[in-house]
């Protein structure tokens, strides 16, 4: 080996043994700065992926009205396009007035935030949103969705408006639950290994011989100190007693293809009085 | 030489910027064109050892600042088997490993065989993204292969590939404008003396 790669070679190995032993703190720091660098082009980006999954949805939706168009006259035809037009600003609407409700009716204070990048990393299940530390969001807080618990705020950068939310479908997301209508407790957690499907949650540490049938619901217990108890996560799908202990496939209760807005729990975290949003 | 180096740094810097407009393709089980990587391999293959390593360890440090997860929290009576975090800085070693594979081919290279090292990026990629999923359940424990995870890894892969001509135009470009000297060196003039003499 020449000198100068043998040199190199050994510059490089001690910067990375340097960079393996920082601190999380440390780690906190870079990646903030890197996010505050990053967060113009990620915001930059999430417009356009708007605007090319509503081209996308245009598109479908022309190749619907095609087929249709083959069957009835043409004049009825045009008057159907108007008409989907309108059917898709009537399901917006209806979206926006569903997460609108979800708002009022949420027993807790919350903070709504739109999601800006989907699944940035290969292996992780997460999303960036677009509210941060300006919005007084603090990090290990719960994140809601329409339909219930949807995961949990990882990181937060102080000076920005963006934070990374862990999704309920990442194994690294854990959470204490019960089978509403038992004593059952156990943890969920998302599956490693599960892509481009609908996803499914991984409900472990059952006893052997819970009383478990598909269709129960799984809420939140409020133990370990992440999430409130009685939030909704999902009904049971399937149940698979082992030797020692039980798992059940859990069903989410939030639909994670299509979500686009979240709430996240505010960092006083004080629930309201009122009905549960489940 | 250094003009065309900066210039590599230029283009890693843009692929990170990059990266945050590709999305996840649904259909393809979640795939994606990994960019960043991309860029990385294919310049990686135009320039020396020591040079390979500075792009390793950037892309390698900016790739962990983008990704790492943060510690998971709650408390430790009920989360008893919490999930372990990736340390920072395991992807510097994974693109290092990346750049050596493609300086293996660098004398074909040379000879102005882009296209193995075409090839080769997509071999890298999957390699790449293999020993990622492996280092994770390393560290994790369980090892889950699954249909989707295989799929996910390939179509990612064969995508990634298919941009690679396009990168190692723009590194050509790159190099003619700085006149470095990627090509056209090596083996192939040496070979061109021996049968000459």
């Amino acid at each position: 080996m020449k000198p100068l790669n043998l040199l190199a070679l050994l510059l490089f190995l001690a910067g990375t043994v340097y960079v393996f032993t920082w601190s999380e703190r440390t780690v906190r720091k870079i990646q903030e700065t890197y996010y505050a660098t990053i967060s113009p082009f990620l915001k930059g980006g999430s417009k356009l992926e708007l605007a090319t999954r509503r081209f996308l949805k245009e598109v479908e939706h022309s190749e619907d009205l095609e087929k249709r168009l083959e069957v009835i006259e043409l004049e009825f035809g045009k008057l159907r396009a108007i008409e989907s037009q309108f059917r898709e600003l009537e399901r917006e609407n209806r979206e926006l007035r569903a997460n609108l409700d979800f708002k009022e009716r949420t027993r807790f204070d919350v903070v709504p935030a739109r999601i800006i990048k989907r699944r940035p990393s290969t292996w992780l299940q997460s999303v960036t949103i677009d509210r941060g530390g300006k919005s007084g969001i603090g990090t290990q807080v719960p994140v809601l969705a329409n339909g219930g618990l949807a995961g949990k705020v990882d990181q937060v950068f102080p000076n920005t408006d963006i934070a990374t939310v862990i999704l309920l479908t990442d194994e690294s997301c854990q959470v204490s639950v019960q089978v509403a209508g038992t004593p059952e407790v156990g943890i969920v957690s998302g599956q490693r290994g599960a892509y481009g499907e609908e996803p499914r949650l991984r409900l472990r540490y059952l006893s052997k011989n819970a009383p478990i049938r598909p269709g129960m619901s799984v809420v939140t217990t409020g133990r370990g100190k992440l999430f409130p108890p009685n939030i909704l996560v999902g009904t049971i799908e399937s149940f698979e007693p082992g030797p020692v202990d039980s798992e059940a496939l859990v069903k989410p209760s939030v639909d994670f293809v299509n979500l686009e807005i979240v709430f996240v729990i505010s960092e006083s975290g004080a629930p309201r009085e009122g009905p549960l949003e489940e | 030489m250094i003009p065309y180096h900066i210039c590599v740094l230029g283009l890693m810097g843009a692929a990170f910027i990059l990266q945050q407009f590709v999305p996840a393709v649904g259909g393809l089980y979640d795939a994606r064109i990994l960019l960043v990587p991309l860029v990385f391999l294919c310049s990686a293959v135009t320039v020396n050892v020591p040079p390979m390593l500075f792009l390793a360890f950037f892309c390698g440090f900016m790739w962990d600042a983008q990704h790492l997860l943060g510690s998971h929290g709650g408390a430790e009576d009920v989360y008893t088997n919490k999930v372990e975090t990736m340390p920072f800085g395991y992807s510097i070693v994974l693109y290092a490993a990346m750049g050596f594979l493609m300086q293996g081919i660098q004398p074909l290279f040379r000879e102005g065989k882009w296209h193995v090292s075409a090839l080769l990026t997509g071999v890298a990629i999957f390699c790449y993204l293999f020993a990622e999923y492996f280092i994770i359940t390393f560290v994790r424990g369980d090892l889950v292969v699954t249909r989707s995870l295989a799929l996910k890894t390939g179509f990612s892969a064969l995508l990634t590939m298919v941009f690679s001509p396009l990168v190692f135009w723009v590194l050509f470009k790159c190099a003619a404008l700085f006149r470095y000297k990627v090509r056209y060196e090596g083996l192939k003039s040496r070979r061109r003396l021996i049968v000459s003499e």
